[in-house]
């Protein structure tokens, strides 16, 4: 009986549901849908509408693909952002305090201490104080397997002296350590939950996380309480696409900031400027050093390395003085770009010693004196019956360095220097660098990619570490001596020296220091004054003063 | 009415001519199916050859980088525009549409092997042979094509070697079936039988009674498989599995265009496309046209 009756309310219900779209009912339900359809859309641009005070940015594909945790390596690159470290970087390359009033380094150069800035709050309201400072350099330490941006393995603790002042001590020496409190966003003792700091993570910074959608989108909002003030804009939305599409979609008006390849430099895009941002990112070509043969890494593996051409001195100082770098970068990126011959000097510890080039004759001579002679007139040098020729690897997923090296490959063919290019993954990048050419690109503030770039022990040891077997125990001595130098100064002075002694073996072929260009839109102020020397990073330093971004009126 | 302006149209065709046709009806006769049959089929293999050959025997400096004429739209000089790098996109099509041809031919001269091979096994053995081969028919077509194409490709180390592995190899399962099928049919024909009668051995009978007989589907099937291993092999180098980027090949020649499509340089992408199409469908219509020529069956469905 009961059934029956709940089997007949069901029925009635439906009937009563078909009734209404059928009936007049009908008309009035599709009216709302479309006007609920027509308001999301008009809402879903207006994200974009020309409002006041919020703006829509491309800042490179695939950036934001992990966790957004300082702990688990999130945003360290040593600007503010959502969280800040203890010092940072300014657009003087040197270090200022951040989140610390001042530092001191001991005698010894083992203990850092820190003073703190007082009156300062987190995002969630909590006061920013020496144990939350403890507290994140003890998780990184405690899990440094997740973290591989910041290196705490030289730091033996992290201890509270009072409320404001935080001592460091090391391990061993490890002068660049400046850098790597630059690197780390402290996050709250009280408030950290390993979890929901992967999406949405509290720190001290300027912006605050409304919402992040992996690979897709974040959007930030301005911290109100933000100690140097809060920002002008209200909320920015980054999106992630393909570098194509970004172009179209800001073409079409829908972006304010958007990052493009040097190729797309010479468009034009109504109410937007380009930008050319100064970095301190270098491409090179690493030139494998050693004669070819077999070596056996810790690991037990037997590899092969070396290269019978580029392991000549001869060859490496044609191309290098040979080479006509403004060429290469007008042919490969439009112009955008400096010729490079070292590390750039918006490095404190940068020091390169430039010299000419483009000096064919000189180069040749070179060549001939080295004895590589083209006997058989096919315009390219040979010693013995080796040819003068090797190949130089590009990674796949960025075209960018492909066009460089085959407009190098272009450049060097004058010289009876031949090379091929080839594309490939970087997993096989880093078997063929032991005995071949590849194109990298290196920018950081840490004088570390020197270590890692000419320690002969890291060869064959570290992927992608030395990847042109650079052996010289005079710099092996001094990269040791900086590591270990008492005061920033002797450290400076030590790196200083490194470039000086390796310059003469010009174990790589350095090309451009390249440009991150930039659509901007004409409303916008990105505050170029404030703008750090951009990192290496695929244009995402941009947002490294977007807290002194305006929009103007 | 009709047929005053039929008269004009034809000039001097009609009745007082002497002939008994018209030339309308005559023209009709002159393209007859079989005739139209030979010139697709002759269209399609010279456009083919034509290609194929010059691709080989074209020196790299016809496509050679440029920098002083990048980007130019199509002209005289440049038929099909140029790329970034200033290359010729006219001579790099060609290169690339006969690497990919290259690949094509191989791909259907190895799957027809192997089509061929396990088609008469199962039909005659039968069994577990018939069994076992129709397992991997079905194995191999449950997996969709491009996939099992990428898995293939990246299995063999990707490139060159890559993709003309998995290209060669994952064309046979369709065709495998196509001659089973076929073999079975004229296995139990009486003839067949009476030869086994007769003592003849498995064999003579595979070889006298039934390739020719299976011959017309299995050459249908492969130019029909052609134009499949060409598009297949365009499309797994377009999505990065295939031939590496400094290898002129029509996939890589497209993805590359769409990285500069958003700028206005449609040429990059239009003409080596068409060129790509008009390979495809020249080959599957000589194809379908050949279907119609050799195979008596198929002759009455148009």
């Amino acid at each position: 009986m009961r059934r029956e009756k709940t089997d007949i309310r069901r029925k009635r219900m439906a009937w009563r549901l078909w009734n209404i779209w059928n009936g007049k009912k009908k008309r009035a339900l599709v009216l709302s849908i479309a006007a609920l359809a027509l308001c999301s859309m008009v809402t879903g641009c207006g994200a974009k509408e020309e409002s006041s005070d919020s703006i829509v940015c491309y800042v490179g594909h695939g950036f934001w693909d992990g966790s957004l945790d300082p702990v688990k390596g999130g945003f360290a690159y040593g600007y503010d952002f959502i969280s800040n470290g203890l010092v940072r970087v300014n657009a003087q390359s040197e270090y200022e305090g951040d989140l610390a009033e001042s530092w001191e380094i001991s005698e010894d150069a083992l203990t850092y201490t820190y003073k703190l800035k007082q009156g300062i709050r987190f995002q969630d309201g909590s006061d920013f104080t020496a144990k939350d400072v403890v507290f994140t350099y003890e998780t990184v330490m405690a899990n440094q397997g997740q973290n591989e941006k910041v290196d705490l393995s030289k730091l033996e603790k992290a201890e509270a002296l009072d409320e404001y002042t935080v001592q460091f001590t090391l391990k061993e020496h490890f002068s660049p350590f400046l850098d790597t409190t630059a690197q780390l966003g402290i996050v709250p003792s009280g408030g950290y939950d390993s979890a929901a700091f992967d999406q949405k993570p509290v720190g001290t910074g300027p912006w605050k996380v409304v919402q992040y959608d992996m690979e897709q989108q974040l959007i930030v909002e301005a911290n109100e309480d933000y100690f140097e003030g809060k920002p002008e804009i209200k909320r920015v939305t980054f999106v992630d696409m393909d570098n194509e599409a970004a172009f179209s979609n800001a073409r079409s008006g829908q972006l304010d900031v958007v990052m493009v390849q040097p190729s797309y430099a010479a468009e034009t895009i109504k109410g937007m400027h380009m930008e050319k941002l100064e970095t301190m990112d270098v491409r090179n070509i690493s030139l494998p050093c050693r004669k070819p043969g077999k070596i056996q890494n810790s690991a037990g593996e037997e590899i092969s390395v070396g290269n019978p051409v580029t392991s000549d001195l001869a060859v490496r100082k044609a191309l290098s003085l040979g080479i006509d770098r403004q060429e290469v970068i007008e042919n490969a990126f439009n112009g955008v770009g400096r010729p490079a011959e070292g590390w750039t000097d918006n490095l404190i510890w940068g020091n390169t010693k430039e010299y000419q080039d483009a000096q064919t004759e000189e180069a040749k001579k070179i060549l001939e004196e080295g004895g590589w002679k083209d006997k058989d007139g096919d315009g390219i040098r040979e010693k013995g019956k080796i040819p003068c020729a090797f190949e130089v690897y590009a990674p796949s997923d960025e075209p960018d360095r492909y066009l460089l090296a085959a407009a190098a490959e272009e450049n060097v063919k004058k010289l009876g220097i031949s090379i091929e290019v080839k594309q490939t993954t970087w997993d096989e990048i880093a078997v063929k660098s032991y005995t071949q050419g590849a194109v990298w690109g290196f920018g950081q503030y840490s004088p570390m990619v020197l270590d890692n770039q000419f320690q002969s022990g890291h060869f064959a040891e570290q992927t992608y570490s030395n990847p042109s077997g650079y052996q010289n125990e005079t710099v092996d001595s001094l990269i040791g001596e900086a590591i270990a130098a008492n005061s920033q100064e002797d450290a400076v002075a030590a790196w200083k020296e490194i470039q000086d002694v390796y310059a003469e073996d010009y174990p790589y072929l350095y090309l451009v220091n390249i440009e991150h260009c930039y659509f901007i839109s004409d409303r916008l102020d990105i505050s170029k004054d404030t703008q750090i020397p951009h990192p290496h990073g695929h244009g995402i330093p941009i947002i490294c003063n977007m807290k002194d971004w305006k929009i103007k009126e | 009415m009709n047929h005053k302006i039929l008269q004009k149209k034809n000039g001097t065709a009609g009745p007082e001519s002497g002939r008994p046709f018209s030339r309308k009806g005559e023209s009709e006769v002159f393209w007859n199916r079989r005739r139209k049959t030979l010139f697709v089929l002759g269209a399609a293999v010279t456009y083919l050859t034509v290609v194929l050959l010059a691709g080989l025997f074209l020196s790299p400096e016809c496509y050679e980088i440029d920098y002083s004429a990048k980007f130019t739209a199509p002209c005289l000089k440049h038929p099909f525009g140029t790329d970034y790098m200033g290359r010729d996109m006219f001579f790099r099509s060609v290169k690339g549409l006969s690497n990919s041809i290259g690949v094509g031919i191989l791909a259907s001269a190895v799957s027809s092997v192997i089509a061929l091979i396990l088609g008469v096994a199962a039909a005659l053995t039968g069994g577990a042979v018939d069994r076992f081969v129709n397992w991997c028919v079905d194995l191999c077509m449950g997996i969709p094509h491009l996939i099992l194409l990428i898995l293939l490709s990246f299995m063999m180390g990707k490139g060159q070697k890559g993709v003309l592995f998995a290209v060669a190899l994952t064309h046979w399962p369709e065709l495998t079936r196509l001659v089973r099928a076929e073999v079975l049919q004229v296995r139990s024909a009486r003839y067949v039988q009476a030869s086994y009668r007769m003592g003849k051995t498995r064999l003579q009978i595979a070889r006298e009674h039934m390739l020719p007989q299976v011959l017309p589907v299995y050459l249908i099937g492969v130019v029909l498989l052609f134009p499949h291993a060409i598009m297949h092999e365009a499309a797994i180098t377009f999505l990065g599995f295939g031939f590496p980027a400094e290898v002129p090949a029509i996939g890589v020649i497209l993805s590359e265009s769409m990285n500069y499509i958003t700028t206005g340089k449609w040429w990059m992408a239009v003409f080596p496309g068409l060129m790509l199409l008009a390979a495809v469908m020249l080959f599957d219509a000589a194809g379908e046209n050949l279907k119609r020529l050799l195979n008596p069956n198929s002759g009455n469905e148009a």
